[in-house]
């Protein structure tokens, strides 16, 4: 008897977080079809805000930023990510202490600490060169930076996971250091590229705080214009951007897992 | 018999040429000289091995783990260098050759197929990358899946494979490449008793048929004898014996491989006297070929040599002893004696005599042919 209650308590807490958890976003994506411009009282379902959003300029040029700044950070990420998981690979029966803490670091950061440091940085090289304009390139550099422990570490995870063997049956069977990369390492590791991509990409769309820091003039970006535009109030139209924020990034992690997953024995 | 490996050679070309099959590919030879293999300061895992393996030779590499036997064939295979010393592969110089470039292929233990490959794709990795066309691929896999029994299995993915399909796929993968040496790092021992014995034997004929050098790695020593035109067993970095499995077993080289080949009825030698040796079994006479002044070393007494009964042929020793333990094998008796306090085995096939029984007193009779001096 007792064990029901508890049981039916332990059920109730379950659905308890996941309303606390999905029901704002379920609100928002609601509202977002609001035929209103209210955010208290529901009127009719209309598409009048996404319209809206596509005759606004600002929002095109902050989106077209997002998503400019989230595929090349993810690739550039990608490719130095593989490396350094690679190398952890290769050299993980030494002694690596220092350096695996290195590679954590970013990713236990605070990105407020992160974000101004990296601004910091931009402006005494600015100074000093003319050289790294706040813009997009600058934000690409620093979103590389924090995807890359990501890339590294599902790299890692992923080579940690094979049988060590494999790599001596493929130069047993005449492959060059170079055929070795491209008929071995690379398809044996497509889940993890792919997964590791959209992690970064999500990463990337995802982030406000380090992006604020070290954005230009010309170069906001979705989560940037957002807090700009909320400064004059919550309109549908935000609900509209988050909404499709909301989509993007949930098909981006589906992916992601979709790849990741353990292959079945 | 030691000059037995060259006929080996010549016996596999007409097996071959009398199976119809193959005929014998160029095989090669494999001379190693002063090997010296450490890992970091202290370990040492080759202290100089010289070694010399027949083109066409089914040659095994038997010993303990940690013998040096893996990192012999590793260096074989060039997935590791030696510190010191050469390796010539069909007379030349390979000692510096990556593995790549490199006519050798290895069955590893782990099978190590390639998890994101069609077994057919695995079946083809070596000769894509070795540039082979498309085509050529096509037939030489078609041929070897059949030449394997495994050719339904092509389209599958590794991982619906079962154990047994994975080894000689895997064997498959190497030969498929025609290598001028096979290497085989204990492909057998993932399988069950049944499964192994009749892929022992399988492997055997095929190597003949192939006329293919085969060097094969082992810890088990029946294994060893079934399959090998030759064995060196190794120790501590060392090779302890070369021989034929007739000679590593009826004549080990010292108290090391006598043990390590299963012989558990060894006696140490206190005195000798002509032909006679002392032992704490008794005194022994020997055969005049096993004949040596120096009192050390050992005696080995083969247990299936042994006779049990009042009735002893003539010029056989003569020994007494009690029945300690019987266990009952079905095609053969096996009786441990306490023979002046030693523990002495005897096999005895059952020939549907009467046994003995424990406590008995039997009398033991050793003929003097059987005994073999062992050096310590």
């Amino acid at each position: 008897m007792r064990k029901r209650t508890l049981n039916r308590g332990l059920a109730g807490f379950w659905w308890l977080t996941l309303a606390f958890l999905y029901l704002p976003l379920a609100v928002v994506v609601l509202f977002s079809f609001n035929s209103v411009n209210s955010a208290a009282h529901f009127a009719d379902v209309s598409l009048r805000w996404y319209h809206q959003l596509l005759g606004n300029e600002q929002i095109l040029s902050a989106f077209r930023n997002s998503l400019i700044l989230a595929i090349v950070s993810s690739v550039i990420a990608l490719v130095i990510g593989c490396l350094i998981g690679y190398g952890m690979y290769r050299h993980r029966h030494r002694k690596l202490g220092w350096l695996i803490v290195l590679i954590y670091l970013p990713i236990v950061l605070p990105d407020i600490v992160f974000g101004i440091s990296e601004m910091a940085f931009f402006v005494q090289i600015n100074r000093a060169t003319g050289l790294l304009e706040p813009g997009l390139g600058t934000m690409i550099i620093a979103h590389v930076t924090f995807q890359i422990p990501f890339v590294a570490l599902i790299v890692y995870s992923r080579f940690v996971g094979l049988d060590p063997t494999l790599f001596e049956a493929a130069k047993d069977l005449y492959a060059s250091p170079f055929k070795r990369a491209l008929h071995f390492l690379i398809p044996t590791l497509k889940p993890a590229l792919i997964s590791a991509f959209f992690l970064s990409f999500t990463l990337s769309i995802d982030d406000f705080v380090i992006s604020f820091f070290t954005a230009g003039p010309e170069s906001a970006t979705l989560p940037i214009y957002i807090w700009g535009a909320i400064k004059k109030g919550v309109t549908p139209e935000i609900n509209a951007i988050a909404s499709l924020m909301i989509g993007a990034v949930l098909l981006a992690a589906l992916v992601s897992l979709l790849f990741n997953r353990p292959r079945r024995r | 018999m030691s000059d037995s490996t060259p006929a080996v050679t010549r016996e596999a070309a007409e097996t071959a040429a009398a199976d119809g099959g193959a005929p014998p590919r160029e095989a090669s030879s494999i001379r190693l000289e002063g090997l010296h293999k450490r890992f970091g300061r202290d370990t040492v895992a080759l202290d100089g091995v010289d070694l010399t393996i027949e083109a066409g030779e089914f040659f095994t590499l038997l010993g303990p783990s940690g013998c040096g036997k893996t990192t012999l064939l590793r260096i074989l295979a060039g997935l590791e260098e030696p510190n010191d010393g050469r390796l010539l592969i069909g007379g030349r110089d390979v000692t510096d050759t990556p593995p790549h470039r490199r006519s050798v292929n290895t069955v590893f233990q782990s099978y190590a197929l390639f998890p994101h490959l069609s077994v057919r794709d695995n079946l083809a990795f070596g000769l894509r990358m070795r540039g082979e066309s498309a085509a050529e691929r096509e037939r030489k896999v078609a041929e070897v899946a059949e030449f394997i029994q495994l050719g339904s299995l092509v389209e599958r993915r590794v991982d619906q494979l079962s154990g047994g399909q994975k080894q000689r796929i895997a064997l498959a993968r190497a030969l498929v490449c025609e290598p001028d040496v096979l290497l085989l790092d204990e492909p057998l021992s993932a399988l069950d008793a049944g499964l192994r014995s009749q892929l022992q034997v399988e492997l055997q004929r095929l190597q003949k048929r192939l006329g293919m050098t085969f060097v094969f790695v082992t810890h088990d020593q029946d294994e060893a004898m079934v399959m090998s035109d030759r064995i060196a067993v190794l120790d501590g970095g060392v090779i302890q014996q070369v021989g034929t499995p007739s000679e590593v077993y009826e004549h080990p080289a010292n108290a090391f491989v006598a043990r390590f080949m299963g012989h558990d009825n060894l006696f140490a030698i206190t005195a000798v006297d002509g032909d006679r040796v002392e032992t704490r079994l008794g005194r022994l006479r020997l055969d005049p070929a096993e004949q040596r002044a120096e009192s050390d070393g050992w005696l080995l007494i083969r247990p299936e040599t042994l006779v049990l009964g009042d009735t002893l042929p003539a010029g056989y020793n003569r020994l007494e002893g009690t029945v300690e333990e019987r266990l009952y094998r079905g095609s053969r008796i096996e009786y441990r004696l306490a023979v002046n306090g030693q523990p002495l085995m005897v096999v005895a096939s059952n020939l549907g005599q009467r046994m003995h029984a424990v406590g008995d007193r039997v009398v033991i009779g050793v003929c003097p042919e059987d005994l073999v001096r062992v050096a310590a």
